[in-house]
């Protein structure tokens, strides 16, 4: 009697639970070759530009193929990734989506959340992206998206304090380290490195070590390159630029600009801080709230022997094709006209950067579509032996790791020994744990 | 089983009351047991919302005992809670009884001092303490005249607390409005007849204002007892839970583990030890409450 | 003048309060680095694009559209709202009946659990019923009490009205209901009032929701539409903009506010709160 009790219970559990949370996903719709009239939803995050610029790209194409009827679904970046993540988890996402590169992992873990796009349509054509490039957008060998734009962080300084400090653009770490000097005598700093959201002090400092080491911090596959002893390594370097007066300490930084990003810190803007490490794809940020000119992109930093390896680059964004869609080869059609039309791509400008799809680069190379900060920045990089980051090692926990780490060193809470350790061990664990 | 005698007055059933509350009844299902069934079976589970949830018993729980960060945050919102729902009652109760006075222009002065809650977490406020408390802020500039040394609140673990509070003291609209309506059904009688008497302002406080507010400063204290231990945009926007997750509360936490590490099981588990806390803490207040009414009775 | 000070004081804390109001609205046309170098809310020039744009949205629709949108989700959910929450208070407040204590746990319950988990089986289940992107998700859930906390205090309100007071009404031959509508509703009136209130502030606030039930650019409420251009990941940065945008969210509130601010204190002084 009791036994049956128990039984009825865990079967009344697993079907509440199927009500509570996702369902095993429905069989795909494999592509029948045709385009038949059907309305496609497109989602993405942006601002103004984006919005504006896409708008009218969804209104070409509707000239184009009138019967295809395109349902645009936008907003900020403010949680967006938890409507997609709700989205996903009802079977309700659009046909279309702009994905960020570690939803990849969060949202398709083994490479069945999205649609596979080799599996999708000849209408989507893929020639136009290198090998390389492609496989940003595997997960598991499925291609589960396709890079809209690369970008990689690169150094940009504040022109006037380094000239009226007589101050050349570091282009090796040592020559960094002796601008700490330099600037400390008039209470200014070089760079800034942070532990907010982007966490470039752990970033510059993974550069450093994967620089000097050929070894790779996280690969591709999601596996920790580091030992525990390049990591220190990196904990050391970043406490050096600490003591080396490169940047302010946490601590300071934290008193002075509050909770707030660099571009929005006065400390920033009156140039007592002249030096940034930010990505190609949102230095414009920077750019703006410093007189017209004034922010210049810097070399990247060498170890004066040649070697330039070790900086990195990543897909800014991604689109991908859901995998619940009712119509695989329209949705085809439309992301190839996103990201290699011709006409598209005048349209869309470099509102999501630069275009990865080589048809899409030309267009608008040929119209002179293509200047600015983040494309000399592009072009700095381009030259240099870079490293594609991992998906995995954009995870918002691993950052929270690194964060962890880098916060204790700069508080002296830790030292760099138990420090390294302490992350070296979580993040095994933790890489272990999403891997499976 | 012994039957249960129901005190409604003469010539109403015992149903009258459950025909008025089955609004709530109807709704009982749908709208607070079926999410709280699933969030009680998702706590028991490893969901990453992409994939199906898979049952893994107690995991989560045990999980929890070894969570530094839990134990961190749960003492970040416990010190958070018992700083700040005092504060606020009283503040507020003062601040009410100001706005009660009969005089020309009270309802601009009631507006202006319900505009920080209408502010919220705007990036006005956010910035605004950026200007007040960062190391050349203006507080530090007020301290600097008075001869005292400056004082490091973004940085220091044991001070940035001391900022959401004040954050959340300066929001006080919501408490404040329903000490308001409560006083004005105070009758004015009672305080005449206590000048009358002799009693002074601060002696009238105690002998009249306090006891007739009981039930209203009762509601406050449940309702921002509960906002407290909820707490997730004021450190959000204010200190990102930083420095050394001084501000690090309950509510970040669950939100981090629920969207941005996608942990939903481990999310749900620690929704319902948040959840278990509050109700432990309002048991508590009824059963204060219950004890000093029967005193006086 | 006895009442000089009360009125400095009054003064001084109406300053601090309305400070970062007006340095809002001063910041809407300063540039970039002038919001972060300054804390004078007096801008250097003021040019009203900046409301013209933020109005106009890149969105085939402008604020206006956005802000009907929000109405059509208060409205009905006030009502809902004040009327369900007002019965089932009655019902806690003056009648005994079965279950009573466990449906009152049930109710504090429910204000007890963070709206964070709550959200996601709640959208699975109108995800099932097929009522996505619709305003049922958004506004039906109040005809059933779903905000605890406005019955809570409208329990605490109802048992300050003294009990002779339904009596009297009995002996006149008043029903539950009529009792309800002419003795007890105007006795607790600034108590309605205020819950009105804060449904409607509370809901031209509300985002996660919204954000995660609504699809359609056509239907989002103001809170939406309000961040739409905020894009920490991109290039484009234009502070005054989200500024003037989110000028544009607190007036409906601040008046809404103004006009209420009467009501919450015209009660009847012969009630009295003495629970």
């Amino acid at each position: 009697m009791k036994n049956i009790f128990l039984k009825a219970a865990a079967i009344g559990c697993a079907v509440m639970l199927s009500a509570c949370g996702k369902k095993k996903p429905d069989e795909v719709t494999p592509p029948d070759g045709k385009l038949d009239k059907c309305e496609l939803r497109f989602s993405w995050w942006g601002g103004d530009d984006r919005h504006e610029a896409t708008l009218n790209a969804i209104k070409l194409w509707s000239e184009k193929h009138p019967d295809i009827t395109i349902v645009p679904e936008y907003g900020g970046w403010d949680g967006w990734t938890e409507k997609v993540t709700a989205q996903l988890s009802g079977g309700t996402e659009p046909d279309i989506m702009q994905i960020n590169y570690d939803w990849l992992i969060t949202m398709s873990p083994d490479g069945e959340g999205f649609y596979d796009l080799e599996k999708l349509s000849p209408e989507l054509d893929l020639s136009g992206f290198s090998q390389d490039v492609l496989s940003f957008g595997r997960v598991d060998g499925t291609l589960n998206a396709v890079t809209v734009s690369v970008t990689g962080r690169g150094l940009f300084y504040n022109s006037d304090v380094y000239r009226s400090l007589n101050a050349v653009y570091p282009r090796t770490w040592d020559e960094l380290f002796e601008l700490g000097g330099k600037f400390g005598e008039k209470g200014f700093y070089p760079l800034d490195l942070d532990i907010q959201s982007g966490g470039t002090a752990w970033y510059l400092a993974i550069v450093y070590v994967q620089q000097n080491t050929g070894r790779q911090f996280i690969t591709m596959d999601g596996q920790l390159g580091f030992t525990v002893d390049d990591i220190k390594a990196a904990l050391d370097f970043y406490k050096e630029t600490e003591d080396h007066h490169v940047i302010r300490t946490i601590k300071s930084r934290t008193d002075e600009d509050g909770n707030a990003a660099l571009y929005q810190s006065p400390e920033f803007i009156s140039g007592n801080v002249a030096g940034v490490l930010e990505w190609g794809s949102s230095v414009g940020k920077y750019e703006s709230v410093l007189p017209e000119g004034v922010l210049e992109a810097g070399p990247f930093l060498t170890d004066g022997n040649g070697n330039s390896g070790g900086w990195m680059i990543k897909p800014s964004m991604l689109y991908a094709v859901s995998r619940n869609t009712k119509h695989p080869d329209e949705a085809a059609a439309f992301m190839n006209f996103l990201l290699n039309d011709k006409e598209c791509a005048k349209v869309l400008g470099t509102s999501r950067g630069i275009p990865a799809s080589s048809y899409a680069e030309e267009s608008l190379e040929q119209s002179g579509m293509l200047a600015g900060l983040a494309q000399e920045n592009d072009e700095m990089l381009e030259k240099l032996d870079t490293v594609t980051i991992s998906p995995y090692m954009e995870l918002s926990r691993m950052k929270e790791f690194y964060n962890t780490a880098i916060e204790k060193v700069s508080y002296g809470t830790a030292d760099t020994d138990s420090a390294a350790q302490e992350m070296y061990d979580s993040i095994t664990q933790y890489l272990e744990k999403i891997r499976k | 089983m012994k039957k249960r005698t129901y005190c409604n007055p003469v010539g109403v059933s015992r149903f009258t009351g459950l025909l008025l509350i089955s609004p709530f009844i109807l709704g009982l299902a749908a709208f607070l047991v079926y999410p709280f069934v699933c969030s009680f079976l998702l706590g028991l589970t490893d969901y990453d919302g992409i994939r199906p949830p898979e049952f893994s018993g107690l995991e989560n729980y045990r999980y929890m005992l070894k969570d530094r960060t839990f134990r961190k945050a749960l003492g970040v919102t416990v010190k958070y809670a018992l700083i700040l729902v005092p504060l606020k009652l009283t503040v507020s109760l003062l601040t009410a009884m100001l706005l009660n006075a009969e005089i020309k222009g009270i309802g601009i002065f009631r507006t202006a001092f319900y505009i920080p809650s209408i502010l919220g977490s705007n990036l006005a406020v956010v910035i605004m303490w950026q200007y007040l408390f960062t190391s050349k802020g203006l507080v530090n500039q007020l301290l600097s005249m008075a001869g005292a040394p400056p004082v490091s609140w973004y940085g220091d673990p044991d001070k940035a607390v001391y900022m959401i509070v004040l954050l959340r003291l300066w929001e006080f609209g919501s408490t404040m409005i329903i000490f308001l309506t409560a006083l004005r059904d105070v009758p004015k009688e009672l305080y005449d007849a206590a000048k009358v008497d002799g009693c002074g302002p601060v002696r009238g406080f105690f002998a009249i204002t306090l006891p007739q507010l009981k039930s209203v400063i009762f509601i406050n204290l449940v309702l921002q007892t509960i906002a407290a231990f909820q707490e997730f945009n004021a450190p959000y926007m204010i200190t990102g839970g930083g420095p050394m997750k001084s501000t690090y509360t309950l509510g970040m936490l669950i939100y981090d583990e629920m969207f941005r590490y996608n942990e939903q099981g481990y999310a749900n588990a620690l929704s319902w030890v948040m959840f278990m806390v509050i109700s432990a803490a309002v048991a508590v207040m009824y059963a204060v409450s219950a004890l000093m009414r029967r005193d006086e009775e | 003048m006895k009442k000089l000070p009360l009125y400095l004081l009054l003064t001084a804390g109406a300053a601090v309060m309305l400070y970062p109001m007006l340095w809002l609205i001063g910041a809407s046309f300063k540039s970039n680095d002038e919001i972060f170098s300054s804390v004078w809310f007096i801008p250097h020039s003021v040019d009203t694009d900046v409301y013209k744009n933020a109005w106009r949205t890149v969105t085939p629709y402008n604020m206006g559209h956005y802000f009907m949108n929000t109405l059509m989700i208060i409205v009905p959910r006030t009502i809902f709202s004040v009327t369900s929450s007002v019965l089932v208070a009655y019902g806690f407040a003056r009648f005994d009946f079965p279950l009573k204590r466990l449906f009152f746990a049930l109710l504090l319950g429910g204000m007890a659990m963070p709206t964070l988990v709550t959200v996601m089986p709640l959208f699975l289940m109108w995800s099932k019923l097929g009522y996505l992107d619709t305003y049922i998700p958004l506004t039906v859930p109040y005809l059933f009490a779903a905000e605890g906390m406005f019955v809570f205090i409208l329990i605490q309100f109802f048992k300050g009205v003294p009990k002779e007071f339904d009596e009297a009404a009995r002996i006149d031959g008043c029903g539950a209901l009529r009792t309800l509508l002419y003795i007890l509703i105007p006795c607790i009136r600034p108590a309605i009032v205020s819950i009105m209130v804060f449904t409607f502030l509370w809901t031209m606030n509300d985002f996660l929701t919204p954000l995660i039930m609504i699809q359609s650019v056509e239907k989002y409420p103001l809170s939406l539409a309000l961040r739409l251009s905020v894009d920490s990941t991109g290039q484009d940065y234009e502070q005054n903009k989200v500024i003037a945008l989110s000028v544009i969210g607190l007036i409906p509130s601040v008046t809404v506010f103004a006009i209420a601010q009467k009501k919450f204190v015209s009660g009847i002084t012969a009630g009295g709160l003495t629970g």
